[in-house]
């Protein structure tokens, strides 16, 4: 007789995972739209944005119902703090990702750009970590936390060296300042998408050890 | 339609008003808890449900409470019929004094079933029911009171379906039992309300949290408040309820 808490638990790992999922494939979609890649109908990455956001609504439901009724105690307890944390940190990446998309149209020499500063790589790195935080839930696995903060401070240093870059040749080609701009927005949305991840990362960590590594380097706190 | 129905209960003990028009409808399958401060008159309703409250004198009820369509104060009323398919299971477990087996089958036998493979098969289908089978079908020759207290109160829960009700009311089912036969007993509920209708009466208000679908609050005899288990315990309508739920009651 599986008690009704892990049923409710159980509901919400597998909404999670759901949610994680669709942030995953709207950053794709965000990766691609700023390489120039074909992208999905606006349509459909709406519909996703849609789901993500009922979906986040969902958890939350879930979880105040399960603290109201269930009274969660020690890893559930966990589980369901982090489950309200994560899932508003996805809600924003997913938001982000729609953001990027809509900026990627305002870009029009951005093919250009992108390969002068290695653009590709930093967002790249960006879908990575957002798979890899799946993983990182999934798996409930502490070494691809620490992959996740490293991939972060990388995705950090590269995007700042390539908005010096952009500024620089903003400076030297006016033609390029509203692509060059609307690229910085982007890439600084980028970043955010890999500080959220590592929120989610946070969040796992915070699961499995009963121990908060926030606003702190993941090698201090460990 | 709803499994049961009250409507404009009222109910007293002598010149003592216990209950003051209470209209309350439960549906079919569901778990209904009662909460409320000792003298509410929880108990008091609970028992108005399978006529248990005739059983004192100088008592009188007004308003009608409707079964499965029918009036259970009606003059037609066969109230053994009506006890067959409301069961109860008390505070404190009360297993007879006899061997575990003949708990369950006392009352098929009561009730007029004299085939032996028909009570062996209920016996076990009943105690399989209640998850504790496991736990004693080698010792079904021993007596009941070698049990623990959780052990018995879910015998004493297989005894009341084995009767095959339709509605099972629970006076604080779990009061005198500690938290892992408590956590067993709430998980039985949870499964038992698929096939019955269930009221239970809880001073633990995280267990009404935890197994009811609608929660009543009783005061003082009145029915405070009645909705969602859920809406009462994160948004009740009444400040006499929050106050209630929340410890700052008095």
């Amino acid at each position: 007789m599986a008690s009704h808490l892990e049923t409710e638990l159980g509901k919400l790992r597998s909404i999670i995972i759901k949610i994680g999922g669709l942030a995953e494939s709207q950053v794709a979609e965000a990766v691609k739209a700023v390489l120039s890649e074909p992208v999905l109908e606006s349509k459909e990455v709406k519909k996703t944005e849609n789901k993500i956001d009922k979906l986040d609504v969902k958890i939350d439901d879930i979880c105040q119902s399960v603290f109201a009724l269930q009274q969660p105690v020690a890893s559930d307890l966990r589980f369901i703090i982090s489950a309200m944390q994560i899932s508003r940190e996805i809600e924003r990446i997913g938001d982000l990702s729609m953001s990027i998309i809509k900026l990627s149209k305002s870009i029009k020499e951005k093919h250009e750009l992108i390969l002068k500063f290695d653009i590709t790589d930093i967002v790249r790195g960006v879908e990575d970590i957002t798979v890899k935080t799946n993983e990182c839930f999934l798996n409930m696995d502490e070494n691809t936390i620490e992959e996740i903060f490293t991939l972060n401070t990388d995705i950090k240093s590269k995007s700042s060296d390539a908005i010096d870059n952009i500024i620089g040749e903003m400076k030297n080609n006016s033609k390029t300042v509203v692509s060059g701009t609307n690229l910085i927005i982007a890439l600084k949305h980028f970043e955010r998408i890999a500080d959220h991840s590592t929120n989610v990362a946070e969040s796992v960590y915070f699961m499995i050890n009963a121990k908060t590594i926030k606003h702190e380097k993941f090698t201090d706190k460990k | 339609m709803h499994k049961i129905e009250s409507n404009n209960v009222n109910f007293y003990y002598g010149e003592n008003h216990a209950l003051r028009d209470i209209s309350l409808s439960m549906k079919e399958n569901t778990v209904t808890a009662l909460i409320g401060p000792s003298g509410c008159g929880k108990s008091t309703y609970l028992r108005l449900l399978n006529r248990m409250n005739d059983l004192i004198d100088g008592t009188k009820m007004t308003g009608s409470i409707v079964i499965d369509g029918t009036d259970i104060y009606g003059k037609n009323t066969n109230v053994d019929n009506l006890r067959k398919n409301v069961g109860m299971v008390f505070q404190k477990p009360n297993p007879f004094p006899k061997t575990i087996f003949e708990n369950v089958a006392y009352g098929l036998r009561v009730n007029g079933i004299t085939d032996k493979n028909e009570i062996e098969e209920r016996v076990v289908t009943t105690i399989e029911q209640v998850a504790l089978w496991d736990e004693v079908k080698d010792k079904l020759k021993k007596s009941a009171f070698e049990l623990s207290g959780g052990q018995q109160q879910r015998l004493c829960i297989a005894r009341a379906l084995a009767i095959k009700p339709s509605i099972l009311l629970m006076d604080e089912p779990t009061s005198a039992l500690d938290p892992i036969s408590t956590s067993k007993i709430e998980e039985l509920i949870y499964e038992l309300k698929n096939k019955y209708t269930i009221v239970i009466v809880t001073h633990n208000m995280q267990q009404a949290g935890r197994v009811s679908d609608t929660t009543a609050f009783f005061y003082m005899g009145e029915l405070i408040e009645y909705d969602k288990t859920k809406t009462i315990f994160t948004k009740p309508a009444i400040k006499q309820t929050e106050d209630y739920i929340t410890g700052r009651f008095g």
